[in-house]
């Protein structure tokens, strides 16, 4: 198999246009309205009905929305007529891409659209999450998201990548609001993360439009080509990891082939990270070798909007949208699991 | 107003442990906590397979602590009704004496200004264990052990299954048209959304888009639909015990084909109609609620929809169609 014949290095599938809905801290609607929307906003730009698309993935969470087989539901807002290809991930709607990404390499079909919704307001997260967690010696203790974020966010500020000014200033400049002095004037959440370190509470959808090259050329005049894309996972207990690192990042921005052209933040001009707590993103920064020249997070990130299930794939929708807008290289990352347990990174590239 | 309905859903797992795990929790029981070597390493809680490289373990356990030395803390000032106290605490990774990796786990140490990187621990066990993680209380400054309560000494017996049950709360909302549909049965009707594109109808509001033209359905789609049908298809439910099944007895759900319509009630229940005398192109009619009578708002698969209760035979002569039993949907 020839470099070319790997996905991982395949140029020419693109990006064409996604849209997000209802993204607020609690919507009225239900998930397949706000799909409903996303889907509608996100094809109408291009052209495109429902009847164009050939294969959609959906994700989307259970848990979240507290019901069973909930992703059901939400196929009335796809079109079932004509019958398409379905799927669905339990996972962030980046990995949704990542399921059309391998699905429209097979080269029978052209164009896909890819979900990711859930409604966070529904319930109380600190409840959910550690469902999410290892179901014999972690969840019967209510282990909690934000408990193992701090206590990455310790062994991140013990090996000197961080500290709780730099976590504030990373907030400031997510949300754009407030000052540092203020922010770390506030009683911690758990220490070493106060309020500002820890991502908003948000509903909301977003879909995406993935097509073939011929395709995605005759749909926009620049479309953001997807030429390395990869993710990778670790142990699901946090205890057996180093939390200082994320291994599976590095690995990840290899395999889509960012060691040759753009690690170390050569060649990469924006750069969306779903870090969820603000030493995340500092971390990230420090494995992915980002430097100075990088824009990082100039959407605001999962600090200012977190609609779980969907932050993922909004990440590679602002990464896309640098290109559609004239630029050259983007690389968006997409999280799962607690302290960063599952990683994937998507590059995407103009041509002129 | 986007009305919003709460719902507690209860998770309760029973978990088989297999031969690692289960002989971790058989020694919790015991007051004694097990690690697995890893080469030179033990790993705690014992895991079947190494966690970087896959390759599965020889089931060679080891004691450790029970003491250990806190080696990361946060604090957690608002305990959660699923947290292992219910008084401000830190959750800790503690490396166990003779263990490579920490073990999460609470402490109970008053005030974050009581624990420290190096600070001392030892387990508090519960008086009564049963073979689970918390059987450990929690974790203690110090060096000694203690028990909360009554030593009950462990039975020895092997612990092979563990329970875990969370409950979540939701706060979900329901859609106008879903309200409509319900309130129109109070008044003994019963109500449809058609698409105005394919003219296709959807019995009652709880989905109201088509999914076929994906499009959202609102007031000016609803029409009224007889109360009169034929059954379809059914089945019959012979009730196993689960945690929520309150049934005891064997019950039917029944397919109900709406009269001059294309409409299709599912899993619907029955009234007055023995089990087993439900067949096929018996004809219905709804069975109501008493007007004015408290009617449950939630609806889902298998439940009434409001004042409509379930169906009944009407006395008319069955319908004799070969193809009747296909109409599921």
């Amino acid at each position: 198999m020839t470099a070319n014949e790997t996905p991982g290095t395949s140029t020419d599938l693109a990006v064409v246009g996604w849209a997000q809905a209802a993204i607020s801290r609690r919507t009225d609607q239900t998930e397949t309205q706000m799909l409903m929307s996303a889907i509608t906003d996100a094809l109408t730009p291009l052209g495109l009905t429902r009847a164009d698309v050939d294969f959609t993935c959906l994700g989307s969470c259970d848990y979240i929305t507290g019901q069973a087989f909930s992703f059901v539901a939400n196929l009335d807002a796809i079109g079932a007529w004509p019958p398409k290809r379905d799927s669905h991930v339990e996972m962030d709607g980046a990995w949704a891409l990542y399921e059309a990404w391998l699905r429209l390499h097979e080269g029978d079909i052209e164009i896909a659209v890819v979900t990711g919704s859930g409604r966070s307001s529904t319930g109380d997260p600190s409840l959910i999450y550690p469902m999410e967690m290892d179901p014999y010696v972690l969840a019967p203790l209510g282990a909690d998201l934000v408990t193992f974020a701090a206590l990455q966010a310790r062994a991140v500020i013990s090996a000197g990548l961080a500290d709780e000014r730099a976590m504030a200033e990373v907030a400031v400049r997510s949300r754009g609001t407030g000052t540092v002095e203020e922010l770390l004037a506030g009683e911690y959440v758990r220490e070493p993360l106060r309020r500002h370190d820890l991502p908003p509470i948000t509903d909301g959808a977003v879909a995406m439009v993935l097509a073939t090259g011929d395709r995605a050329r005759q749909l926009v005049e620049r479309p953001a080509y997807i030429t390395g894309f990869d993710h990778r996972t670790e142990c699901h207990n946090p205890a057996f990891r180093r939390l200082d690192d994320s291994p599976s990042t590095r690995i990840a921005a290899r395999e889509a082939g960012l060691d040759d052209r753009g690690l170390n933040g050569r060649g990469v001009e924006v750069a969306e990270l779903q870090a969820s707590f603000t030493h995340e993103e500092l971390l990230l920064r420090h494995v992915l070798g980002l430097g100075d020249d990088v824009a990082v997070n100039p959407s605001g990130g999962a600090l200012r909007a977190n609609p779980i299930m969907a932050t993922g794939l909004a990440r590679i929708g602002y990464a896309a949208d640098h290109v559609f807008g004239g630029g050259t290289r983007a690389l968006a990352h997409a999280t799962s699991g607690p302290c960063l347990q599952q990683n994937l990174i998507c590059v995407l590239e103009g041509r002129s | 107003m986007t009305r919003f309905v709460e719902s507690t859903i209860t998770f309760p797992y029973k978990r088989s442990l297999g031969p690692v795990t289960g002989a971790f929790m058989t020694a919790l029981a015991e007051k004694r906590i097990l690690g697995i070597r890893n080469g030179a390493a033990v790993l705690v809680p014992p895991m079947e397979w190494d966690p970087a490289s896959g390759a599965e373990l020889a089931a060679d356990l080891v004691e450790v602590g029970p003491a250990g030395t806190v080696e990361s803390w946060t604090w957690v000032p608002v305990p959660t009704e699923q947290h292992p106290l219910e008084k401000p605490f830190a959750f800790a990774f503690i490396r166990l004496d003779g263990a490579s990796c920490p073990l999460l786990h609470a402490v109970d140490a008053g005030s974050p200004a009581a624990v420290f990187e190096g600070l001392r621990v030892a387990p508090r066990w519960r008086g009564r264990r049963v073979g689970h993680i918390t059987d450990i209380q929690c974790f203690v400054p110090g060096e000694t052990s203690e028990v909360d309560g009554p030593d009950v000494e462990s039975t020895g017996q092997p612990v092979e299954l563990m329970d875990y049950t969370a409950s979540v709360t939701y706060s979900t909302p329901v859609l106008a048209m879903a309200d409509r549909a319900v309130a129109a049965t109070r008044e003994q009707r019963l109500t449809g959304l058609r698409c105005p594109a394919c003219e296709r109808v959807y019995f009652g509001g709880d989905r109201p888009y088509c999914p076929v033209d994906a499009v959202e359905l609102g007031p000016d789609a609803e029409i009224d639909l007889p109360s009169t049908g034929t059954l379809t298809n059914f089945i019959v439910v012979e009730p196993v015990r689960y945690p929520g099944q309150t049934a005891t007895e064997p019950f039917a759900r029944v397919f109900v084909l709406l009269d001059d319509s294309d409409v299709v009630l599912t899993y619907q229940p029955v009234i007055d109609l023995p089990v087993d005398e439900i067949r096929v192109g018996i004809r219905v009619t709804a069975g109501w609620a008493p007007i004015d009578a408290p009617v449950d708002n939630v609806s889902g698969i298998g439940r009434p929809l409001g004042s409509l209760l379930g169906w009944t035979p009407s006395g008319e002569p069955d319908v004799n169609d070969p193809d009747l039993v296909n109409r599921i949907y």
